[in-house]
């Protein structure tokens, strides 16, 4: 009862002149039946005579009932648009809005996510909207079944069991058939997305190429049977049992059905009452059966519970959403003293940062180097304000950052997986504070001056390729459009630039020109990059190594090189292979 | 026409092959159905007939009749839908999808994954098989649904020869109502960018975990929030207007036929036949029920078009590109590879991405092919595994044509790691051996992935990939499983790595090298075999006995890297600038 009028409560999003005329169209709807049998009596009654009266009552309520019926669908479609449109809005500020970061990533919290968000893929996918709307229907389902035993009480009360009970037990036997088939449906339905999965697999380019080279396609084939298998069995299997309990449960209305108009002929025929009467009876016990075999909104209710159920958890997890707001562009400030002081910090069950102390000084250029995986992004993240440190403090000018309200404003990152917005070259730079000057600037500085000028729109060409005129950017230009965005974030306040891996996409010239002009482009601002390609970093003005969690080594590329300790290592590693080719061996102990 | 005739016959063929029953029932039910509509009015004028007269067996035999009537107008035809869908499972999922994806994984060639014109239509047909089964039982059932309400109005007109003026009505009230529907698909069309643009805002930007971190440093969660809501909105706004002109021109049509429907009432009241009322009433008032489902099943029709088309395209072009070639590849390579005068544009374009490229690639050699994007490296290998055949000039593996050799043999001699490789959500052991037989662990240990494996939690046998639940690697760790596929192949003859170090560390990629040039050598000396590396980093390939560097779809120079540094020309020019950063 409780998810039944959070369904009906939902309707609050679809504004109330969408809710009143859907309410009334399913109202009208579901006495259209009860109409019909009653104007049938008057036309039966009128006997011949004038009946110019009946004929009217009739085609009014038929024409009624086909209006009704003609605009629930648009009515239902926007309330259930608008209901599914203010859920997602919720959902991502819910999501948008958690305290920090990692309440994101967390895989519960992504599951239900999914769960309240994922575009209808297969026919067991139901929105909330659609939920809202079903369970509308179901009261009007109802009501119907409620004014057509009406009638048939005008014969007698006893009718309206005879009739009703048969037709109730059969939406209730079919009901809880769909039921279950919708669990079994949806216990394999990971199975169902596997083996479309392997289908999409087939049809990209990437695996085409593979799926030929190692001669897979068998491969591909035994896996799509497998998974298509281990999900449509059981299904298949209870589709023969409701097939088999259909046949079973239809004898109930048949039944019901014959005795209700026999008894009702026969008691006509004997002079218990008209024929007029007899005939609305009829029509009326008609109509109770085709209400109980609507079983669509079964689907429906089941289908968008476990989305609101989801939803639900999501509130609770985050139940006090933070508010999202640009940030306000500010004047120029120097750029903070920025300190680690002791910071460590782990991901559940994998320790990152273990004891990290790190300044990084107004206005340098500091590097930031370690293996694959020694913790450089995370790292970054908490600088960001995205993570807290479990222990140990970040404090910049000497104040946390924690409670520096706008810390990230003063901030701005080109991460490793940077966005790509499907909006114009403009909206992927600015993000919606426009200022054409500034967006001229920077996209001089990230060198992306001759992408915009080839763009067939210029600055509002859309760069995605699902949008009209839209373009598919290569991978490296991508990467200077995250730049230019970084550096727009520096034009308009932002003091601390992180580079992680920038230029991993572009190619050797690029990338050189890039790094030459880096410190005309980021004067007063203090800028940490991060790159394994050390070749990059050796003009910074100091070169940190994160190894095992905390800083190892700190210096100038040169005083680093002649400490002789693992930069000096991975540096002449590169160095070497590059002026003598790969065969030179790197000591197992280096790896790890 | 006629060749949807013929997939028409193919495919309820096929479903009479494969499950009899059902078929013969579904049919069977169509034929009757033609006639259930009028028998509903007709059984229950019998019934009121009967009462009229007053006779108890009458009586009793037409409640029957009624009661069964509704039973099966109501319940049988639900269940020959269940079943219907059944079938059309059945038959699609066991018999039309392993064609799709036999078409797609199997042929020869990769144009139709690549050519934009051709992925366009295989990826309509993605997971739509049911469409193209369902597409026959919706041919019938919109045929059956007509003539069942031709039948019906020639029982109406039985009555009186007038009621048949509900035809007419009927025929201005259908081709309003489609008139509607077009309106809807219409627009849906034409919102399906916004629709896109929302998904990919919401999915990608807004509840995406790892977009949040950039979106809370550059502040723009609002705005993204707000976009994605703009942009549904707009959707929401299109949808609805369509649907409410669709919900008009329906009941403008409804109006034309309730317009003839009231005088068929009329007359038929006039007459003062209780019997002939109820028939009439009860027909008319389903009308509607029986004219939405005959509509929507052959707009359904309609609708499978759009599927069909790329359906047989994609059948008749699986048959007629078969590969005729048989020669079995050599055991061992003697002289090489040998490429004369080879060009070729991609089909539908008319650049050329090789111009008149010829070059010998010696056998046993570590041939390392750079050049900037664009330069026609990728497309080289892909000529090399036989995904295309050159336009003009020709490729010899030891003076055999590559054209005359078998392809499935030719691949199997040969292995690859590309640039742009599959990640595959399934246990790390199957996402690298895909099927083959093999070493794992040493395999694994050639692409440097041990380290990888050891932190898996299951090991070999974890689930890859989040998509279903399973362990998200990094971009590099899913290079190394690509690469650790590439050396599941025992003895290549041929082995690509196309740019397979992109996302890796200084050490993970030298010692990457270090192992493959070994290997590289190793399988040298057992059979011959050629290994070609591609990049756009100079740094990795100077070790290469051939080098070749192109550009612009030429090769431009190629010899040692001594040679070429000497030759002071492209190369020594680009590894100039990446020496500079080294120095």
């Amino acid at each position: 009862m409780r998810e039944r009028l959070d369904l009906l409560g939902l309707f609050r999003h679809a504004g109330p002149a969408v809710t009143i005329a859907l309410t009334a169209m399913v109202l009208i709807d579901a006495v259209v039946p009860a109409g019909i049998a009653i104007a049938v009596q008057e036309l039966v009654a009128a006997d011949g005579r004038s009946a110019l009266a009946p004929v009217l009552l009739m085609s009014g309520v038929v024409l009624a009932g086909q209006l009704a019926l003609a605009f629930r669908f648009p009515v239902g479609r926007l309330a259930a648009d608008r209901i599914d449109g203010a859920h997602r809005t919720r959902i991502a500020a819910l999501v948008m809005g958690v305290p920090t970061v990692d309440v994101a990533e967390r895989q519960d919290v992504q599951d239900r996510v999914k769960t309240t968000t994922a575009e209808p893929r297969d026919w067991v996918d139901r929105t909330s909207g659609d939920g809202a709307v079903s369970q509308l229907e179901l009261v009007g389902h109802a009501v119907a079944l409620v004014s057509s035993s009406v009638v048939l009480s005008w014969w007698s009360w006893w009718l309206v069991p005879a009739t009703v009970i048969p037709a109730v037990f059969f939406r209730t036997v079919h009901g809880r058939q769909w039921v279950r088939h919708f669990r079994i449906w949806v216990e394999g339905v990971l199975y169902h997305r596997r083996w479309k999965y392997w289908g999409e697999i087939a049809t990209t380019p990437a695996a085409g190429r593979e799926l030929r080279v190692f001669g897979a396609g068998e491969w591909l084939l035994g896996h799509y049977t497998r998974d298509m298998r281990t999900h449509v069995d059981p299904v298949w299997e209870d589709d023969r049992r409701v097939l088999r309990g259909l046949w079973l449960a239809l004898l109930l209305p048949l039944a019901g059905c014959t005795v209700a108009f026999t008894w009702v002929a026969l008691g006509t025929a004997a002079g218990q009452g008209t024929i007029a009467l007899e005939v609305a009876v009829v029509t009326a016990a008609w109509s109770v059966f085709s209400v109980a075999i609507r079983t669509d909104d079964v689907i429906s209710l089941e289908g968008a519970r476990p989305v609101r159920r989801a939803a639900g958890e999501l509130e609770r997890i985050n139940p006090a959403p933070l508010p999202l707001r640009p940030h306000a562009g500010t004047a120029a400030a120097a750029p903070p003293l920025v300190r680690f002081e002791n910071v460590s910090f782990s991901y559940p069950g994998r320790p990152v940062l273990n004891g990290v102390d790190l300044e990084i000084r107004p206005g340098e250029s500091l590097a930031l180097v370690g293996l694959n995986g020694a913790g450089k992004s995370t790292l970054t993240k908490l600088l960001a304000g995205l993570y807290r440190p479990d222990s140990g403090r970040i404090l910049a000018d000497g104040t946390d950052i924690a409670d520096i309200p706008g810390w990230q404003s003063r901030l701005s990152v080109v991460f490793q997986d940077f966005l790509k917005y499907p909006l114009s070259l403009r909206d992927n730079i600015a993000l919606g504070a426009d200022d054409p000057d500034l967006l001229t600037g920077v996209v001089r500085d990230a060198g992306l001056a001759p992408v915009v000028s080839r763009l067939p729109g210029g600055y509002d060409t859309p760069l995605s390729r699902s949008r009209t005129a839209g373009v598919d950017l290569s991978g490296g230009q991508w990467q200077q459009v995250a730049l230019a965005r970084a550096l727009y974030a520096t034009r308009r306040g932002a003091r601390i630039l992180v580079l992680d891996e920038p230029t991993a996409h572009l190619d050797v010239r690029t990338e050189h020109d890039l790094f030459q002009r880096l410190p005309d482009i980021t004067e007063e601002i203090s800028v940490v990059l991060i790159s394994h390609r050390l070749s990059t970093v050796r003009q910074a003005d100091r070169i940190v190594l994160l190894d095992g969690g905390r800083i190892t080594e700190s210096g100038t590329h040169e005083e680093l090189m002649a400490g002789g300790g693992q930069y000096a290592t991975m540096y002449a590693l590169q160095a070497r292979r590059f002026s003598q080719g790969y065969e030179d061996r790197l000591d197992e102990g280096d790896l790890a | 026409m006629r060749e949807y005739a013929r997939l028409w016959r193919e495919l309820i063929a096929l479903c009479l092959r494969r499950y009899p029953g059902s078929t013969v029932f579904l049919i069977g039910w169509h034929v009757v159905s033609t006639v259930m509509f009028a028998a509903v009015g007709l059984t229950l004028r019998a019934l009121v007939e009967a009462t009229q007269a007053g006779t108890v067996t009458a009586i009793g035999v037409a409640a029957l009749g009624a009661a069964l009537v509704l039973t099966l107008n109501l319940g049988v035809e639900h269940i020959a839908y269940l079943r219907t869908i059944h079938l059309v499972e059945r038959i699609s999922l066991t018999e039309v999808e392993p064609r799709i994806l036999r078409a797609c994984a199997e042929l020869p060639q990769v144009r139709h994954l690549e050519d934009p014109e051709f992925l366009d239509r295989v990826t309509t047909l993605r997971g739509q098989s049911g469409a193209v089964v369902d597409w026959a039982w919706a041919v019938l059932q919109a045929v059956s649904a007509t003539i069942g309400l031709l039948v019906a109005l020639a029982v109406l007109g039985g009555v009186n020869p007038w009621l048949l003026a509900l035809l007419p009505c009927a025929a201005v009230q259908l081709a309003m109502e489609r008139l509607g529907r077009k309106k809807i698909a219409e627009e849906d069309l034409a919102s399906a960018e916004d629709l896109r643009l929302h998904r990919e805002l919401y999915d990608d930007i807004c509840v995406n975990p790892a977009a949040l971190k950039e979106l809370r440093v550059y502040g723009a969660a609002a705005q993204a929030i707000k976009l994605q809501a703009e942009a549904w909105e707009r959707v929401t706004r299109s949808r609805a207007r369509a649907a409410l002109i669709a919900a008009g021109w329906s009941s403008a049509g409804w109006l034309v036929f309730g317009g003839g429907f009231t005088l068929a009432i009329f007359l038929v009241t006039a007459a003062g036949r209780p019997g002939d009322i109820i028939l009439a009433v009860s027909m008319g008032v389903q009308f509607r029920n029986v004219v939405e489902h005959a509509l929507h099943r052959s707009m359904q029709v309609g609708g499978y078009r759009r599927l069909l088309g790329p359906y047989l395209w994609l059948m008749e072009y699986a048959r007629t590109h078969r590969d005729p070639a048989d020669a079995a590849p050599p055991a061992r390579l003697r002289r090489g590879i040998e490429l004369r005068n080879v060009s070729f544009t991609y089909p539908g374009t008319t650049k050329p991405v090789l111009e008149d490229l010829s070059v010998h690639l010696p056998a046993g050699a570590v041939v390392a092919v750079v050049g900037e994007y664009g330069s026609g490296k990728t497309t080289l290998v892909k000529l090399l595994a036989k995904m295309y055949a050159p336009d003009s000039g020709s490729i010899l593996v030891d003076d055999v044509e590559l054209s005359a050799l078998d392809t499935a043999g030719w691949r199997a001699s040969m292995s690859a790691a590309f640039q742009d490789f599959g990640r595959y959500c399934t246990t790390f052991e199957d996402s690298v051996m895909m099927g083959a037989r093999g070493d794992l662990n040493s395999t694994v240990r050639d692409a440097d992935a041990e380290a990888l494996v050891s932190r898996l939690p299951d090991g070999p046998a974890t689930e890859l990939g989040r998509r279903f639940g399973g362990i998200e690697l990094s971009e590099g760790q899913w290079q190394k499983v690509a690469l650790a596929r590439s050396g599941a192949r025992p003895r290549p003859l041929l082995f690509v790595l196309d740019e397979p170090t992109a996302s890796l560390d200084a050490p993970s990629e030298h010692a990457i090298f270090t192992r493959y040039a070994r290997r590289s050598r190793e399988l040298a000396a057992l059979n011959g075999a050629i290994s070609v590396i591609v990049s756009h980093r100079f740094s990795t390939v100077a070790d290469a006995d051939l080098i070749l560097v192109m550009a612009a779809g030429k090769l431009v120079e190629s010899g040692r890297h001594d040679e070429l540094l000497t030759r002071n020309g492209m190369y020594a020019d680009l590894y100039g600038i990446h020496a500079a950063a080294h120095a």
